[in-house]
């Protein structure tokens, strides 16, 4: 009886075993992706929204200490330094654009009928009380150019075969990161988060992308949230409902007559 | 009263002599006073310049409001500050803060919104008579805008002009709207030079939704209430709140106060010494030139105590003329210095220490602190300057001292 069960235990051992090795080595081999370079994954992470022009609509949900509140935004963008947000609700905000060319950012106030040039003093300020800075949204260089990056872990975390690349600043850099780790998913390299550290290299700011979804012909994450290390109870999460990459667009959409339509 | 009759006595058995030395205390005495006096005047010229202006003796915030500006640590209670300061006739004048953008054309810049009770700021503060163009708030709200002096040039704006205003509401909404620019401050200070836009307070609440919401009251008796009876009037009445007095609210005012009183100190300490010489001096000249008649003194039984007796009463009642004549000097010094005043206007305009402005006129104050403390100082010092020769006197052996040349 003994000597039965044993042998039983060792058949059932082997084939799960062999079920083990098929299962998993079947897949790999019909899938088998080059590992990226740390650029590329940069690049990936970069290149996630932008595209040589692109549309969409999207939900900007903010939480703070003292309020709640969600923006329906529809955007445009051209390029790698021409974008257009535009606020579709709210009522209160209805209207309110943001232009940006180059490094510059235009405000669209329908209230007061104005468009206003923000200074670069403001360039750390919160955009439209989000946890997002007006800098993020001008900033067009790309990770690869403004840091210096390495691999510094490949293996499993918290269940998901990850890779991490670190990147610190060119010291002639225009950056105000001390420290920038990004984080993406080994099977398809989509990023999961990318943490920002200050000057003393203390986690200011995390940034989590979450929820892939089909999007405008991309399988790319839907919800991009910005928590601040500091207030770790606030958030922004952006929700994206729509995209559509390469249309047409042309240049003077971008344009401060247009800001005002 | 014989004792000092003879010291008077013995003080014009050499009028030159006495005269000089008296000079000497009416001098210092007069110098020290009306030195006190411009000392003081400067003093307190800076310290209302900077509290009469707009920061107040003493400001009330919500506890940590000072270290980050929230527009959500607001007053609990403001009533309760307003009701304190009522008790002893002290003005007060709330305020909100909020922060944003100001715009003109393609002119932009970060400005720091004071929503203001244009009324009580008049009543309480010289701010709203500070204007370098244009006109302060009036009474009803009417979207004007005061702007600090460096904040108008660099948007370039003039009396009149239209400037865009973008906050971030206490909502988390936007806020914008049109407002006009009605008046230019003078210098005041490089925070507020540099980013204040003073709004009536119902302007502000509507741009920043910021309802009932007080950040700061500020109070300013115009020195009629002592800082300290006002700090402590407030901590009874607001316990909750971080009350401040203008020393904590502005360090560099204060300090520069504490080196100006030592600077007072020193310079007395070296009228006083150079005119305690002069005392002394005479004194022994005085006692040297007598030595026969003291001698004489002592033969006919005259004890040591009634020698350095005497010979204090003079020191005493050479000093007393001296003070008394010099405090008459002084105080006319003083008052001319306080009405007049010293014209530094050739060598400076209107300069500013520390964030401090000085007008270029410098008077002086007068005060009762300024005359006893020198006058009792000068009247020991003559004392002590008298007791070496009295001591030297008292000593002297009758015999030798009768025959001395």
């Amino acid at each position: 009886m003994k000597t039965f069960l044993k042998m039983l235990m060792k058949t059932a051992y082997l084939t799960i075993l062999v079920l083990v090795l098929l299962l998993n080595h079947a897949p790999t081999t019909a899938q088998e992706k080059p590992a990226l370079t740390p650029k590329q994954i940069l690049d990936k992470v970069d290149d996630l929204f932008r595209s040589s022009s692109s549309k969409g609509l999207a939900t900007m949900t903010v939480t703070t200490a003292h309020w709640k509140r969600s923006l329906s935004l529809e955007m445009w963008s051209k390029g790698k330094n021409k974008s257009l947000v535009r606020i579709l609700a709210p009522k209160k905000e209805k209207g309110t654009a943001t232009l940006r060319s180059g490094n510059d950012i235009w405000n669209y106030l329908p209230k007061v009928k104005r468009v206003i040039k923000l200074p670069s003093s403001m360039m750390a300020a919160s955009w439209m009380g989000s946890h997002f800075t007006n800098d993020d949204l001008v900033k067009e260089s790309r990770m690869a150019d403004d840091y210096t990056f390495q691999i510094t872990f490949r293996g499993e975390r918290e269940g998901q075969e990850i890779v991490e690349v670190t990147c610190h600043p060119k010291p002639d850099a225009a950056v105000v990161w001390g420290k920038v780790l990004v984080t993406a998913q080994i099977k398809d390299y989509l990023p999961l988060n990318v943490k920002y550290f200050d000057e003393d290299l203390r986690l200011a700011r995390t940034m989590t992308f979450s929820d892939v979804a089909q999007l405008g012909g991309r399988r790319i994450p839907s919800l991009v949230s910005m928590v601040p290390k500091d207030k770790p109870e606030e958030s922004t999460v952006i929700s994206y409902k729509k995209m559509d990459f390469d249309i047409d667009l042309d240049n003077d959409f971008f344009s401060l007559r247009n800001l005002q339509r | 009263m014989n004792t000092l009759r003879y010291g008077w006595r013995n003080l014009w058995r050499n009028s030159r002599r006495t005269c000089i030395t008296l000079a000497a205390i009416t001098l210092s005495t007069a110098i020290l006073i009306a030195s006190y006096g411009l000392m003081d005047g400067l003093m307190r010229h800076a310290v209302s310049n900077a509290t009469n202006l707009v920061v107040g003796e003493v400001q009330v915030h919500a506890p940590g409001y000072r270290a980050d500006h929230s527009i959500y640590k607001a007053l609990t209670e403001p009533d309760l500050i307003f009701q304190a300061a009522k008790q002893k006739n002290v003005a007060a004048a709330p305020r909100r803060y909020g922060y944003g953008l100001v715009a003109v054309g393609t002119k932009s810049a970060g400005a720091r919104f004071w929503g203001v009770d244009p009324a009580s700021e008049r009543t309480t503060f010289d701010l709203a008579q500070h204007l370098d163009q244009g006109r302060f708030l009036p009474e009803t709200p009417q979207r004007g805008l005061v702007l600090g002096q460096k904040l108008a040039r660099s948007l370039q704006a003039q009396i009149g002009s239209e400037i865009v205003v973008v906050v971030q509401a206490a909502d988390g909404s936007l806020g914008n709207d049109l407002y006009t620019v009605m008046g230019v401050l003078k210098a005041a200070g490089d925070s507020i030079d540099r980013n204040a836009a003073l709004i009536h307070a119902t302007d502000f609440v509507e741009l920043f939704v910021s309802g009932e919401r007080i950040h700061e009251v500020a109070l300013n008796s115009r020195g009629m209430v002592p800082l300290d009876k006002l700090t402590e009037l407030l901590s009874i009445g607001a316990p909750e709140e971080e009350i401040n007095s203008w020393r904590q609210l502005m360090p560099e005012v204060s300090d520069m106060v504490n080196l100006f009183d030592a600077f007072i100190w020193i310079f007395g300490l070296i009228f006083l010494l150079a005119a305690g010489m002069g005392v002394m001096n005479t004194m022994l000249m005085a006692t040297y030139e007598r030595i026969r008649e003291f001698g004489i003194l002592k033969a006919l039984g005259a004890t040591p105590w009634r020698i350095i007796r005497d010979v204090a009463a003079e020191a005493v009642v050479l000093a007393a003329l001296g003070t008394v004549l010099g405090t008459i000097l002084g105080l006319a010094g003083s008052y001319y210095l306080q009405e007049v005043g010293l014209d530094l206007s050739i060598f400076a305009g209107t300069y500013s220490v520390g964030g401090v402005a000085f007008d270029p006129i410098w008077r002086a104050t007068i005060s009762a602190k300024m005359v006893y403390i020198p006058v009792v100082l000068m009247l020991i010092i003559g004392l002590f300057a008298s007791l070496y020769p009295a001591a030297l006197a008292a000593r002297l052996d009758p015999v030798k001292a009768i025959h001395r040349p």
